[in-house]
């Protein structure tokens, strides 16, 4: 019974201990947010495994590249940056545990990401209560058609690929178009534009399949799509089944043309569709062929530096989704640098609002208290693979 | 033995005054909203954790399920609380009976079932329910989940913050946990433990296992649906892959761990395997490479550990407080 009653007593106080060492420090911590000379946090959400990771892994390295280079350049108002990055597994249960900490835990002012439009999506409600900016780095339009005053984005968003894309198709007389598009937020997103622009611009859906993130086989959809007899075969997806489509259909014997979406602008997806995805077109900006900014312009420069640097740190071209997170990261450190006074999450705010003609990768931003996108049809060309390389389409 | 007992009883009347006691302090020790979010996961998987330990720990029943309800539980919530604007209250009332139906007529075929089949039957009921998350997208927001879930509300009284979810998820927690811990010292528990040791011998001493295997598994899928329906109002969102067999397995290594036939064990183990990839809210200055890398590894450790524990402790952390206990009697 004593010997009991000592257990007990013993275990209590070391709780007591435990609990009273973390108040201590908890509260510690946040004495230290203070000081001048604290680097400026950002919290980053980036899809680094799951079916995103070929998106998330190139937008951590442009991220860190151009942290490096801000820093080693005196960082912002004599100010170093620091970027905290949390792994989202394309998980958006994952991104909201990891936004949550990121917001209570390492006290960030701003939040880049997520990769993935479900992700995104799946901050919002952290992202309202705390009331802190958040530069998404994903290309579904709900991200700013759900408007909310704290949510910027860099990509174009399906709003806006969506009417290029199809006009693209149309000009090439494809106009019996079968879609097959995945159940994840950017591919709905996607999906549910296409059906309501098809009438407009001036193409038939004549197919219309679904597939779920981290399916292994579109045989089934596919077979169904060949029954159809389409002209064109318009995949909107940004994960790594895309491959899997592009190989099925070849499997299938189809020989139509397979048009995808910017989420298809991966090194991955020509790898792992590898001669399938010989002839694939889609939409996306102008990163891949520089030229197309038009040579001597102020964005083909800035094209080029972000190229030339990344490629001799990561040994591989940029892709667009390295281009969106240049251009995050260029967002919020541009906003950071125009601020006066205490750089507040709400002053942080008002300044990417006032974001005005700042040249990324992606194109030339202009917000607005109506725009949190920024970009234009103008920002888009149209490319096709050949010899496992990008080319513009003609 | 009669000593053990004894003992058993002065830790039970102790213990609960302790552990409220402690839960009630922490409010007042710290005001880090990441610690009390953590210490709230912590709860709500000491609520599932409770509930598999009388199906598992002491019934010897086998579920590769319970995320699965634990799911009911949080799209009931979710989907009534932010789509059809029910009261918090009914809404929890819902999913937990929606859960323990489920249960319930789950357990039915189930009866027929022994050991892997048991365990395989669960597995494909939590795939089944994995695809239905996914599918019904009109209810369940699909991949991307349901998102603008109200925090929990009664009448005017809202738990809006980080500290008073804490409280209220524990506040439960702390009633679930006593309620199992009378239960199995009652004559139920007795019977659940029977069953346990041997089926026909506890058939021969007159319990009804048919009806007792029944009420045990549709008790634990109420308390999985209970910690859903909780863990949907707290957190506000709601997506499928919470709900994923991993996370049921993780439940059954926390009972393994723990040990059978014990209540406690379990609750310890649950404690231990939840706070072990959010170390950082508990241990803050560790670098940031360290906390990476046991959340990269989470899965692996659980794993190890859990291997480590069927090796060299079978007896889990129940065995070992006994064992202890043992000693310092012999002393």
């Amino acid at each position: 019974m004593n010997t009991q009653f000592k257990m007990v007593v013993a275990v209590l106080a070391a709780l007591l201990i435990a609990v009273t060492g973390v108040g201590c420090s908890g509260s510690g911590s946040g004495e230290s947010t203070g000081d001048v000379a604290e680097p400026y946090r950002i919290g980053a959400v980036v899809s680094l495994t799951g079916t995103y990771a070929g998106l998330g892994t190139p937008e951590k390295n442009a991220i860190e590249m151009e942290m490096k280079r801000l820093n080693d350049a005196g960082g912002v108002n004599g100010r170093q940056v620091e970027v905290i990055f949390e792994d989202d597994a394309t998980d958006p249960a994952k991104a909201q545990a990891a936004v949550a900490r990121l917001i209570e835990q390492e006290d960030v002012i701003a939040i880049i990401g997520a990769t993935g439009t479900g992700q995104t999506m799946a901050l919002r409600d952290d992202i309202d209560r705390a009331a802190i900016p958040q530069v998404s780095m994903a290309g579904g339009s709900v991200i700013t058609a759900e408007f909310d005053e704290l949510v910027f984005q860099t990509p174009w968003p399906n709003r806006t690929v969506v009417p290029f894309t199809l006009r693209q198709l149309k000009e090439r007389g494809l106009t019996n178009v079968a879609v097959i598009s995945d159940t994840g937020g950017y591919g709905k997103d996607g999906h549910d534009i296409i059906v309501a622009q098809a009438a407009a611009a001036g193409v038939k859906i004549i197919a219309d399949e679904t597939f779920n993130p981290g399916d292994t086989d579109m045989m089934a959809q596919l077979t169904k799509i060949k029954s159809a007899s389409p002209d064109v075969v318009l995949m909107w997806n940004a994960g790594k089944e895309a491959a899997i489509v592009a190989k099925n259909l070849k499997q299938l014997g189809m020989d139509v043309p397979l048009v995808g979406s910017p989420g298809n602008g991966r090194r991955e997806f020509i790898e792992g569709a590898a001669d399938a995805a010989e002839g694939f077109q889609f939409a996306a900006g102008k990163i891949l062929v520089p030229e197309a900014y038009g040579v001597d312009t102020p964005a083909y420069d800035v094209a080029t530096a972000f190229i030339s640097d990344y490629t001799k740190a990561y040994d591989v071209a940029p892709d667009i989704f390295a281009g969106h997170a240049y251009d995050a990261f260029l967002v919020v450190t541009d906003a950071l640098s125009r601020i006066e006074g205490d750089a507040t999450p709400a002053a942080l705010r008002d300044a990417i609002e006032q974001t005005s003609g700042l040249v990324g990768i992606g194109g030339t931003f202009t917000y607005g208290p109506q725009d949190h996108n920024g970009l234009t049809e103008a920002d888009l060309v149209f490319y096709r693979v050949e010899g496992n390389e990008w080319v513009l389409a003609k | 033995m009669s000593a053990r007992y004894g003992l058993d009883r002065a830790i039970a009347r102790v213990a609960p005054v302790l552990i409220v006691a402690l839960v009630a302090a922490v409010p007042l020790l710290t005001d880090d909203r990441y610690l009390f979010k953590v210490l709230t996961f912590v709860g709500l998987n000491v609520i599932v954790v409770t509930g598999l330990a009388l199906l598992f720990g002491y019934a010897g029943q086998i579920s590769l399920g319970h995320a699965a309800f634990f799911g009911i539980g949080a799209y009931s919530v979710g989907y009534l609380t932010a789509t059809r604007a029910l009261p918090w209250l009914a809404a929890v009332a819902i999913g937990v009976a929606l859960a323990s139906v489920v249960g319930l007529l789950l357990s039915l075929p189930m009866l027929r079932l022994k050991g892997h089949y048991l365990a395989m039957a669960t597995l494909a009921f939590s795939e089944i329910l994995g695809v239905f998350f996914v599918e019904a997208s009109a209810i369940t927001g699909g991949n991307d989940g349901l998102r603008g879930i109200p925090f929990p509300s009664v009448g005017p009284f809202k738990i809006a913050t980080p500290g008073a979810s804490y409280l209220l998820v524990w506040g439960v927690a702390i009633i679930v946990v006593v309620l199992a811990s009378n239960l199995v010292r009652t004559r139920p528990g007795r019977a659940l433990r029977a069953v346990h040791g041997t089926e026909l011998g506890a058939q021969a001493c007159g319990i009804d296992t048919g009806r007792l295997r029944v009420q045990v598994f549709t008790l634990s899928a109420g308390l999985a649906g209970l910690a859903g329906a909780l863990y949907a109002g707290v957190v506000g969102f709601v997506s499928p892959t919470t709900f994923s067999l991993e996370f049921s397995v993780l439940l059954v290594a926390m009972v393994v761990l723990g040990g059978t036939g014990s209540i406690t064990g379990p609750v310890v183990a649950c404690v231990a395997l939840t706070l072990l990839p959010y170390i950082d809210a508990l241990v803050p200055g560790l670098p940031r490479d360290a906390v990476a890398f046991l959340q990269d590894w989470e899965a692996d450790i659980s794993g190890i550990v859990m291997i480590g524990v069927l090796l060299f402790a079978p007896g889990g952390v129940a065995g070992m407080l006994r064992r202890s206990r043992r000693a310092g009697d012999a002393s």
